[in-house]
């Protein structure tokens, strides 16, 4: 039988979607569809999709091996101040990603705490470099898989790693064949999660790992750019950004998180 | 409920107007003006002075780049003056939705700044050439960019610099910065940057005949509610008062002599 959803809920509902999808329709009614080929040919703009790709793929990777672990600690392990660290974990989240890069500089520029010693002692420079930008997009977008995977890590009932070690099992063949499996969908929603940040990331990667096509230009930075000179251009970069970013949520969502979908 | 929301909202007024309103000679007139962010030390000084002259008007500043003001007014209309960075956003806005009284106030030049210790040892234009300096300069389509690369290219030297550039900013004060924090070896900026960022930067001078000039106009935008105004606070600009302040943060006069 089909029960009615009560008609505030439902206008709220709408309301809600159209705050989502207005702009995003406006932008579409602005694309120069006539040049779009053009524009999304540029050598501009496959140098920044490529950046762009191999930026967020990156980030996505580190966020996943750095964040999982560090969940898992938040999750399990017993010590004083953790809420302290929980809350300093996922203060990317909240902060300005401008200010997110003035930090990255302040660590891991070129006269930065860490990064001072990084170029005097090895000559490796993070600044205007595609390595930069990974960890500045990373920076911002690690926090989503730590949420995600602690969330998941919480909700499994201790019972079946009890029951693992109890039958033998060594902690790390628990955490590889019973605990990673069953907090999957969590993991793979934050990833997917951190790996949309990435894409979108623009304050904390100009501010920290500036802009130069080839290298430092993503989609993001290069719209920003093209803002400036060549507003339907830009508008045109976006929608690839919007097809791009659809594309690959629609994909994963399909194959992998069916079961939370 | 209603009416201690009514209370609060009267409380809170009654706060703002303590501590902002002086209640004798509250402003009558507001006048809006758009500048372009390099003009922002300046004209604050500027209205300042404008409005201790001008009993009852106060002067409200809209500041960045001069391309995005210009789009703001052709959309939203709500500037009485606009003064740009370059004459092609003031084209943009003669065309949509037009000016009037337009005129040049102000010319700025090229500079190069490093930080005070000159890790890369410039000291002329031509050692940007040179394998190793990491350069920045603002990006294409911004002002202090399009200048920067149109006076390299004059002096045949673009190639072999735009190499160095490790990154093309957004506006003439992230240039700055990046050079302040020692993040890059040198930048190109306007005189009246240079200017602001004082001991925190070393300048390195282009000469003239190498140099490049930018011409600053100003106009009345034909969206303005304060038209009068407007042309007084025109003529101040371009008036001596106007022209010390802004001879005082590095601009010249404008081209036909002020």
């Amino acid at each position: 039988m089909r029960r009615r959803l009560p008609i505030a809920v439902l206008v709220l509902a709408l309301l809600g979607g159209a705050v989502v999808v207005v702009p995003v329709l406006a932008l579409a009614a602005r694309v120069p569809w006539g040049r779009l080929l053009d524009t999304l040919t540029g050598e501009g703009a496959s140098a920044a999709l490529r950046v762009s790709l191999e930026v967020s793929a990156a980030a996505t990777v580190l966020s996943v091996l750095l964040g999982v672990p560090l969940a898992w600690v938040l999750a399990r392990a017993q010590f004083r101040g953790r809420s302290l660290v929980r809350a300093m974990v996922v203060l990317p989240i909240v902060l300005p990603p401008v200010v997110a890069g003035v930090g990255l500089l302040a660590a891991l520029g070129r006269r930065g705490l860490i990064g001072g010693w990084l170029d005097r002692v090895f000559g490796v420079q993070l600044t205007f470099s595609t390595a930069g930008a990974i960890v500045a997009a990373t920076f911002v977008s690690m926090p989503l898989v730590i949420l995600a995977a602690e969330a998941g890590f919480r909700g499994l009932d201790p019972r079946y790693e009890q029951a693992a070690a109890v039958l033998g099992a060594s902690p790390g063949y628990t955490l590889r064949r019973v605990v990673l499996p069953m907090a999957a969908p969590q993991l793979v929603a934050g990833a997917v999660l951190a790996w949309a940040r990435a894409l979108g990331e623009f304050g904390a990667t100009i501010t920290f790992a500036g802009n130069l096509q080839g290298r430092t230009q993503t989609l993001s930075l290069l719209v920003f750019q093209q803002l400036q000179t060549d507003p339907e251009g830009a508008i045109a970069l976006s929608l690839l950004l919007v097809v791009v970013s659809i594309t690959v949520l629609v994909t994963l969502r399909n194959r992998w998180i069916t079961g939370v979908g | 409920m209603r009416r201690s929301l009514s209370m609060f909202v009267g409380l809170v007024g009654l706060a703002t107007a303590c501590s902002f309103g002086e209640p004798s000679s509250s402003p009558s007139t507001t006048l809006t003006v758009f500048a372009a962010s390099s003009l922002a030390v300046a004209f604050d000084q500027i209205g300042r002075d404008f409005e201790a002259a001008n009993p009852g008007v106060q002067v409200d500043f809209n500041f960045g780049s001069s391309t995005d003001l210009a789009a703001q007014i052709a959309s939203e209309g709500t500037a009485d003056v606009f003064a740009s960075a370059n004459p092609l956003a003031m084209d943009a806005v003669a065309t949509d939705p037009g000016v009037s009284d337009r005129t040049d106030f102000a010319t700025n030049s090229l500079v190069i700044i490093t930080p005070p210790d000159n890790p890369a040892q410039v000291l002329s234009l031509d050692n940007l050439t040179s394998p190793q300096v990491q350069i920045v300069i603002g990006a294409e389509g911004v002002p202090v960019g399009d200048y920067a690369r149109q006076m390299l290219r004059d002096e045949g030297i673009d190639h072999a610099v735009l190499t160095n550039v490790v990154s093309n900013e957004p506006d003439d004060a992230s240039v700055v910065a990046r050079v302040v924090r020692g993040e890059a070896d040198a930048g190109i900026v306007y005189v009246s940057d240079a200017h602001a960022a004082g001991a925190s930067v070393m300048t390195v001078a282009i000469p003239p005949e190498v140099n490049v000039t930018a011409t600053y106009p100003i106009a009345i935008a034909a969206s303005a509610q304060q038209a009068t105004v407007a042309a007084t606070f025109l003529a101040w600009v371009r008036g001596p008062a106007g022209q010390a302040v802004l001879r005082a943060q590095g601009f010249g006069p404008p081209p036909d002599g002020g």
